[in-house]
């Protein structure tokens, strides 16, 4: 959201005909090299050492520079060298985080990639975006999901005044049900073992026995209402309750679930 | 229900390759155990009786059991799985009652598994049975939700979904409710959606009143589709299989009875529901569905 609009235009034209890729936003291991000089042969001779011990940690492996450690010395490190000895060290360095925005220029040119400062992940998602309408958003709750082979119709392309995903069918048992950058509005019962999500609200004018979760891509202020509440789970933007959590009060009876200062709330309606 | 059905008289699409209307039912569960069998061979029975030409395909393949339970294991040679590899002609394999001469049967291979069956191969048994002139093709399911339940329900028009009045039961069979809606020629085709009746069995009225099963009306609320019928537990399904003699046939019990009834509303007939209350008085219960 506070990306840029150069790159924002980017990723939206892109997830429009999201059919040649998948945008994964991902948590791979990457070994750091938080450098501490900027005398290539000093650190040569040491990361030779380190190599020399564990080769098979180092052979081929993708690099991450970190030149926070550097502070202002950053300034004095030259990258193309850098980057040629970490390659006849058998390295792949991939690229920098911690860049001053004076040296950007001197990475990029040296082929590497500018890692921007990590922004807060988000807590409930491991997938992100822009993989086209069936995508699924994995619940974030502990007990994996069931296999849901028969996903139904999702959200069309983002539009303004698309409206709601609307469902008339009863959502059954394994059954997924994905309005996605959309309200979801289901007119039939969410049976035991279905799933419906939606990146916006969640609404079922029927009794909600699944689950249902509703902001599934952080939005905070996305709500759930059921006209009969008996869910196995309800989640907004990550926080969820359980069975065991919904008031006994609340239970058989019309209701919504809202966030609260991070906490789901469930009142009636 | 099906109002073509019912302005048919029985002898007039019988004629030899001319396509008649044609059903093709899956009987399925998700669960197993639930009577999926015992029901496949008294469904096609019944209506065999009405003078309709009826065949049940046994789709289980691996674990065959709907010849024994209809009693015409002796004389299977070939099965559903020759016919669709060629090794035998459909005609050939094709088992011909003794007791009624509209009902006929097609076995499951005993020895090959599931993945025998494919879409292609079903289909066109399917369809080469219905240019036979068969009014009703049973497609009896294995349990689960794999391939060859899925085969099984594939190609259907209509479905007898066969619940027992217990949770794990419901849920299965919800879960069925959402294939049959997903995963089936119809569905894919964007053709009018698959038919789905109940079909609630080994109820015991007793055990309800007691709280220890679920009532008609908890399952009905749960699965959203009409009932068809209600089966009572009953000693002589047990006897019946171990026969080879659908239960049908013996008109002096329940299970006939019920059996009897689900077929002629399967048919398009209204009959009230029995069997639902406890007292024999009970009998015109409440009408579901």
């Amino acid at each position: 959201m506070l990306h840029p609009a150069p790159e924002a235009k980017e990723s939206r034209s892109a997830s429009k005909r999201a059919v040649a890729f998948d945008l994964k936003g991902t948590m791979a291991p990457l070994t750091v090299l938080r450098l501490r000089a900027t005398d290539v042969g000093l650190v040569e001779r040491q990361l030779r050492v380190k190599i020399a011990q564990l080769p098979q940690l180092f052979i081929d492996a993708p690099v991450l520079l970190d030149l926070g450690a550097l502070g202002d010395a950053a300034a004095a490190l030259p990258f193309a060298e850098l980057v040629h000895m970490l390659k006849l060290c058998k390295l792949v360095p991939v690229a920098v985080s911690n860049v001053p925005d004076a040296l950007r220029s001197a990475a990029v040119a040296a082929g590497l990639g500018v890692l921007q400062p990590q922004v807060a992940p988000r807590p409930e998602r491991g997938e992100v975006g822009g993989a086209g309408p069936a995508a699924v958003a994995e619940p974030p709750a502990p007990p994996a999901p069931r296999a849901e082979p028969e996903r139904q119709a999702a959200a069309p392309a983002p539009a303004a005044h698309a409206g709601p995903v609307v469902v008339k069918q009863p959502v059954r048992g394994g059954q997924v049900v994905y309005a996605q950058n959309n309200d979801l509005v289901v007119l039939a019962p969410v049976n035991p073992g279905a799933q419906v999500i939606a990146d916006g609200h969640v609404h079922i004018y029927a009794p909600l026995r699944g689950r249902a979760v509703a902001g599934a891509s952080g939005l905070l202020g996305a709500r759930i209402f059921c006209q009969k509440l008996e869910a196995e789970l309800v989640a907004i933007a990550g926080a969820y309750a359980t069975p065991d959590e919904i008031p006994a009060d609340r239970r058989g009876k019309p209701a919504q679930i809202y966030l609260d200062g991070g906490e789901v709330r469930i009142v009636g309606l | 229900m099906e109002k073509g059905s019912k302005n048919r008289t029985p002898e007039q699409p019988r004629v030899k390759g001319r396509p008649a209307v044609s059903k093709v039912v899956v009987v399925t569960s998700g669960k197993g155990g639930v009577g999926k069998t015992t029901t496949s061979a008294n469904v096609a029975t019944g209506i065999a009786m009405t003078g309709k030409k009826t065949v049940a395909i046994d789709f289980d393949v691996g674990l065959r059991n709907l010849d024994l339970v209809m009693g015409c294991e002796r004389r299977v040679v070939y099965d559903f799985v020759n016919v669709i590899r060629g090794e035998a002609k459909l005609n050939t394999a094709l088992i011909r009652d003794k007791r009624i001469d509209t009902l006929h049967v097609l076995p499951a291979s005993q020895t090959r598994d599931k993945d025998a069956l494919d879409t292609d191969g079903v289909g066109r048994v399917i369809a080469e049975l219905k240019e036979m002139g068969f009014e009703y093709i049973i497609c009896d399911s294995p349990a689960g939700i794999e391939r060859g339940a899925q085969m099984a329900m594939y190609f259907a028009d209509e479905a007898i979904v066969v619940t027992n009045p217990e949770v794990s039961s419901v849920r299965d069979s919800d879960r069925v409710l959402g294939l049959l809606a997903a995963k089936t020629s119809r569905a894919q085709e964007g053709a009018q959606p698959i038919h789905p009746h109940l079909l609630l069995t080994r109820y015991s009225p007793a055990m309800v009143k007691r709280g220890e099963m679920l009532s008609v009306s908890d399952v009905l609320e749960l699965l959203g589709i009409p009932l068809l019928g209600v089966i009572p537990e009953s000693k002589a399904v047990l006897q019946s299989s171990n026969k080879g003699a659908p239960a049908i046939l013996d008109e002096t019990t329940d299970v006939a009875q019920a059996y009897l009834d689900t077929v002629s509303r399967f048919l398009g007939e209204e009959r009230q529901h029995r069997f639902i209350e406890e007292e024999r008085r009970g009998f015109f219960g409440r009408l579901f569905g």
